[in-house]
């Protein structure tokens, strides 16, 4: 291998890859009296007349460099001016006299490293859990939004037969008063001529309270109410026809008007949204 | 020493337990800590809060 360095020529300083000693950089700050430098070993002149001859021209006994083009070249610095750091003031008390076993005090030593560790991780899990709230509640609605996305109608104010509209959400909102007559017709009404078929009493909570949104289903025009052909709702856009349930009938919407979220608190009273 | 040594013996010494105790940590933790943020925070304001001074404005329903 040391010879396949020798005969590369040029490249030879960069295919052997050596490991050297090489004396500390660490240099002292003041510059000390100069020496006579240590005689030189290799006498490279001295002539080849023996096995013995050798000694002193090549390294003998152990190998103590190796050379290789695949081996990583690394440099050893001789820290020998370097005195190793005195840790006894980061020492436990327990460990500070080397001489004497750490086995006794082991269970203490650790229990306080774990107790560190689950205390940093109680308060780390309190702190992360408030700020990961407080990020995901302020995605919710705030209360005066809150307050704004609900109406509530007096149903007393609303006669028997009559259609009233309200702006909810930016939407009108229907709530018609039905008459026992018009109940009856769209109970009787069979599911399979529907085009969404859909029975009356899925569609209200009280039967004489049909309560819509107002947008046509086909291309969101609000109908008029008490029209058409079949006593409910006409879109007038596009003819679109819509009986007392809200249920399309005729026309081109493909679906029924919405029925939104409502609820009575009292008789008297209905809370949509 | 001897409780860490105790304490280290039965909860620390096996994951499942240490991570067991963080978590009932935690939840002591927070209930203490907020509890007792807000009592300091009621007591400190004495008087100034709406239901220190709610009785004032009452009215009785009799």
């Amino acid at each position: 291998m040391l010879s396949l360095a020798a005969r590369s020529g040029a490249f030879s300083p960069y295919l052997s890859a050596t490991s050297y000693g090489v004396a500390g950089q660490l240099k002292p700050l003041v510059s000390g009296a100069v020496l006579q430098g240590d005689k030189v070993l290799l006498d490279v002149k001295r002539p080849f007349l023996s096995r013995e001859t050798l000694s002193g021209q090549a390294a003998n006994g152990a190998l103590s460099a190796t050379a290789g083009i695949n081996g990583p070249a690394t440099v050893r610095f001789l820290h020998s001016d370097v005195t190793v750091p005195e840790f006894s003031d980061y020492r436990r008390a327990e460990v500070a006299d080397s001489r004497k076993s750490s086995r006794p005090s082991d269970d203490a030593r650790k229990g306080f490293s774990y107790l560190v560790t689950g205390v940093t991780t109680v308060a780390t899990a309190y702190v992360a859990k408030n700020v990961v709230s407080q990020f995901v509640s302020s995605m919710s609605a705030s209360a005066d939004v809150l307050a704004m996305s609900k109406i509530e109608v007096k149903l007393s104010d609303i006669p028997e037969g009559k259609n009233m509209c309200f702006k909810w959400r930016g939407k009108p909102l229907f709530i018609r008063h039905r008459t026992p007559k018009e109940i009856e017709q769209e109970a009787q009404v069979d599911l399979s001529e529907l085009r969404d078929p859909q029975h009356d009493l899925d569609r209200v909570k009280k039967p004489e309270w049909a309560i819509l949104i107002g947008v046509c289903t086909h291309l969101g025009c609000v109908p008029i109410a008490n029209a058409g052909d079949f006593g409910g709702y006409y879109c007038p856009c596009h003819g679109s026809h819509y009986d007392a349930s809200g249920r399309i009938r005729k026309g081109p919407a493909p679906l029924n008007l919405e029925v939104p979220y409502y609820e009575f608190p009292s008789e008297d009273l209905v809370v949509v949204g | 020493m001897s409780l860490l040594n105790t304490v280290y013996r039965s909860v620390f010494r096996r994951t499942s337990t240490f991570t067991l105790s963080i978590v009932l940590g935690v939840v002591l933790f927070e209930r203490a800590f907020d509890q007792g943020a807000d009592a300091l925070f009621e007591h400190l304001n004495r008087g100034k809060l709406w239901k220190h001074i709610k009785h004032q404005y009452e009215q009785n329903e009799d």
